[in-house]
């Protein structure tokens, strides 16, 4: 037996103390976004996938003040692509990109990629990834409700579940990261994700014999070796991606960094008390 | 310690897969087309030089357009064959449409009109009114966005024979459904945005009018043949410094043409003089008098004007023609005759994409796409030595940790054999989803691991098979919820989401259904120390 693995004494916390943390986290995501939404509308920014628009990559010795001259039009943003010199990611809210690649072609830059999404496509895609997200949610909760055929056990996978996507929602405002397909990817990978080790808790607390805090430290063991392996391949796959340039990887793999570390909270303390209040009040009840 | 086939038969299905695999990633197998199309065209291919691999735009370069058709569509209809014409003709003069812009069908049961309120200024209620007028009780909810299958088919049709006719044989056009909508999605790899959408941006209709003065003077134009009427198409050729496309009309076709020839004057000894201004409008040319004409009209724009040659002309006279009806089609510029040859070929679309209002557009520099190929292996690299590091970290056993991660790589091997076989193209998307598959993979190795090795020594076969079946039970429901909530994506038309959720879906059924209960053998022999 190896250490790698810390063991937690969940005997000295009671339920109370042990849910007031992911709770809190929970509340301080949901604030955050609240506040956003009424700031600006939306609680998360969209990308321009679900806005309409057009999104243009040039390589140029221009500095961004010189782009933004060479554009009649207005540049929402010009952000520099990390590992390739002089090449800038420059996004329109106009949605034609003809005059806009014109004016590219005639200032001297060379065109590397061009993303045009019209308004109302945008729009449809927004709700058809609302409309996905919530289907894939609600069809995770249907089958965790119909695998364990109890309400509190079922909930606190759900309840966990919920908040591993909140929380990386709420980081993604606080980090400026654009809701685009690759993000939403990203989330649903979350859903299945953390389903994982609630499971693994659930499973072990419930099906098996023995007492609870042996069960739950055996769940641990394998469950946190899982979530930080997952964790060190996306960091890696997060760093390594964005040095290289690759677009969308690096969105993905920090969204499921975010959402692993809010999981092992979540799991660990969350749906840890709720089990055992399950397992000793809500049983006896 | 020998693998006896029924014993391990896990183990031998996975290296069954593993060669299938094998024969699907490297065997040459005539050609790396794959069902996107021959590879005819080295230069567009998008598969790979050494494997059967096909690479997507973000990893080959080039452009996508998606775009829903221009039109409205009422179905359900009983329409009796006879009626077709009437109400088509209703529907022209109400909406003020041209006859190409209207179309019932009576054996789908359908009307629908290629003009809609984004486009052109036809609105649904409009539509149902003039529907009403002609007959067919129809209020404004019964009129859908869009066209007919029919109409969809036809388009998918002409725009891949459109790409080949181009030499894009590399690029294709398929049908998109979402919900309420459907698309038309064009990818062609190598090529740029301009030539794309020059390609499939407009309707093709090529027809020949004829130009010629009435009985009391004013000039009048008569269409008369469509690509429907043409029974074959040569190429495009230059002689003499003439342009010109070789055709041949069909029977039926000659006929009538010929006899319009005759009726309009176009049959005289010397065959007719023709000055047609193609700066200028049709109307302004009918005022100048420019002699009988036939003109080559392509989406309603007149390209090219010419008069008839002694030669034509003595044989409609003599009524040879309408024997053999052949042609030439002549252009100004050798390109105008390709585009017509293509069009004609290709035939006319019924209604327009598009892309301008509701559709998106996609171009990646070739050279830039291909540096991703090699850099998101490395990337992919980087996730797996990061995963066997963790695993080493824990288990510091190697005879444990270095069977996982040969499963988990057995795995995206799997993924990329199915993704050889069915010509999958591999995008980015499909990169994070292979990442994934390595994650959740490892993930369930541990599980399996754990749950066998954790209570004491395994003595016998029975411990084993017992704790086995345990841990499936874990990884068999995480595999069922990540399936069903990655399933929406699969159906919806999300682009890079759609490839992710199935090659997540596809990765995890691989891992539930042939590489987990493989590494579940691999770990008895290892434990068990023999094959009792």
């Amino acid at each position: 037996m190896d250490a790698s693995v810390p063991q937690i004494d969940y005997t000295e916390y009671t339920n109370r103390q042990l849910v007031a943390v992911p709770i809190g986290v929970l509340a301080a995501a949901i604030v955050v976004l609240t506040v956003a939404t009424a700031l600006s509308g939306l609680p998360v920014t969209l990308g321009i996938e679900f806005t309409g628009g057009t999104e243009m990559q040039v390589v140029t010795g221009d500095s961004p003040a010189e782009i933004r001259d060479a554009f009649d039009t207005e540049i929402d943003s010009v952000t520099p692509i990390a590992g390739q010199a002089d090449t800038y990611q420059l996004t329109f809210q106009a949605d034609d990109a003809d005059p806009l690649l014109e004016r590219a072609e005639s200032a001297g830059y060379e065109i590397e990629s061009v993303g045009e999404r019209s308004a109302s496509f945008a729009s449809d895609s927004q709700r058809q990834a609302i409309f996905g997200l919530a289907v894939a949610f609600g069809g995770m909760a249907a089958l965790v409700a119909l695998l364990f055929r109890t309400f509190i056990p079922s909930i606190a996978v759900i309840a966990s579940a919920f908040s591993d996507l909140v929380i990386p929602l709420a980081l993604m405002r606080l980090f400026d990261i654009e809701l685009t397909l690759g993000t939403v990817a990203a989330l649903l990978m979350l859903v299945g994700y953390s389903v994982d080790s609630d499971l693994l808790l659930n499973n072990h607390v419930l099906r098996r014999h023995g007492d609870f805090y042996t069960s739950t430290a055996r769940a641990m063991r394998t469950g946190v070796t899982m979530t930080t392996t997952s964790i060190a391949a996306m960091v890696v796959m997060t760093l390594v991606s964005y040095t290289l340039g690759i677009p969308l990887l690096p969105d993905v793999g920090l969204i499921l960094v975010f959402g692993l570390l809010a999981d092992l909270m979540n799991t660990y303390l969350l749906n840890v008390s709720l089990l055992r209040y399950y397992k000793y009040e809500g049983i006896a009840k | 310690m020998k693998l006896r086939i029924k014993k391990h038969w896990r183990i031998w299905l996975l290296v069954g897969f593993l060669l299938i695999s094998t024969v699907a990633v490297f065997a040459p197998l005539g050609g790396s087309g794959g069902i996107l199309g021959s590879a005819d065209d080295a230069g567009q291919a998008s598969g790979s030089q050494y494997t059967n691999l096909q690479f997507g735009l973000e990893l080959s370069g080039g452009t996508q357009v998606r775009a829903p058709f221009v039109g409205m569509t009422v179905s359900g209809l009983e329409i009796s064959p006879g009626d077709e014409r009437a109400i088509e003709s209703t529907l022209q003069d109400e909406l003020g449409l041209s006859a190409s812009e209207v179309r019932a069908s009576a054996e789908s049961g359908t009307v629908e009109v290629f003009d809609d309120g984004v486009v052109g200024n036809t609105t649904q209620a409009e539509f149902a009114d003039a529907l009403s007028a002609a007959g067919y009780s129809t209020t404004t909810e019964d009129v859908r966005m869009g066209v007919t299958r029919d109409t969809r088919d036809n388009a998918e049709d002409v725009l891949n024979e459109r790409l080949t006719e181009r030499g894009l044989g590399g690029g294709s056009a398929t049908q998109v459904s979402a919900p309420g909508q459907q698309f038309m999605v064009v990818e062609v790899p190598g090529a740029n945005r301009t030539e794309v959408i020059d390609l499939i941006g407009d309707r093709g209709q090529v027809e020949i009018w004829a130009m010629y003065p009435s009985q009391n003077g004013t000039y009048e134009t008569e269409s008369l043949l469509d690509q429907g009427d043409l029974a074959e198409v040569g190429g495009a050729r230059q002689e003499r410094g003439e342009t010109f496309v070789p055709i041949r009309l069909s029977e039926e076709a000659g006929a009538s043409f010929g006899e319009a020839m005759r009726a309009n004057g176009f049959d005289q000894q010397s065959g007719t003089r023709c000055q047609y201004d193609l700066n200028a409008s049709i109307e302004a040319n009918a005022a100048d008098d420019p002699g009988r004409c036939l003109l080559t009209v392509l989406d309603g724009e007149v390209v090219f004007a010419a008069g008839i040659a002694p030669s034509l002309s003595s044989s409609f006279a003599s009524g040879a023609f309408d024997e053999d009806p052949s042609y030439r089609t002549t252009t100004t510029s050798f390109e105008e005759a390709r585009e017509l040859e293509i069009n004609m070929r290709a035939g006319a679309l019924r209604t327009n994409l598009d892309i301008e209002n509701r559709g998106t557009t996609f171009f990646l520099l070739p050279s830039l796409a291909e540096q991703f190929k090699p850099l998101s292996l490395v990337t992919g690299a980087a996730a797996v030595l990061a995963v066997s590091l963790m695993i080493f970290l824990r288990y510091r056993r190697a005879e444990v940790a270095a069977p996982m991660l040969l499963t988990a790589g057995a795995e995206v091997y799997l993924l990329l054999g199915f993704a050889a076989a069915v010509s999958l193209p591999l995008d980015l998307s499909h990169i994070a989803g292979f990442i994934a598959v390595i994650g959740t993979g490892v993930d369930d190795l541990v599980i399996i691991a754990d749950e066998i090795m954790q209570q004491g020594d395994v003595s016998t076969s029975r411990v084993f098979e017992s704790r086995f079946r345990k841990a499936f039970w874990v990884i068999g429901a995480a595999a069922a919820t990540t399936i069903v909530a990655m399933s929406p994506l699969a159906v919806l038309s999300l682009g890079d989401l759609q490839g992710f959720a199935i090659v997540t879906i596809i990765g995890v059924l691989i891992g539930v259904l042939i590489t987990r209960p493989a590494y579940g053998d691999i770990l008895r022999i290892l434990v068990l120390g023999e094959d009792d």
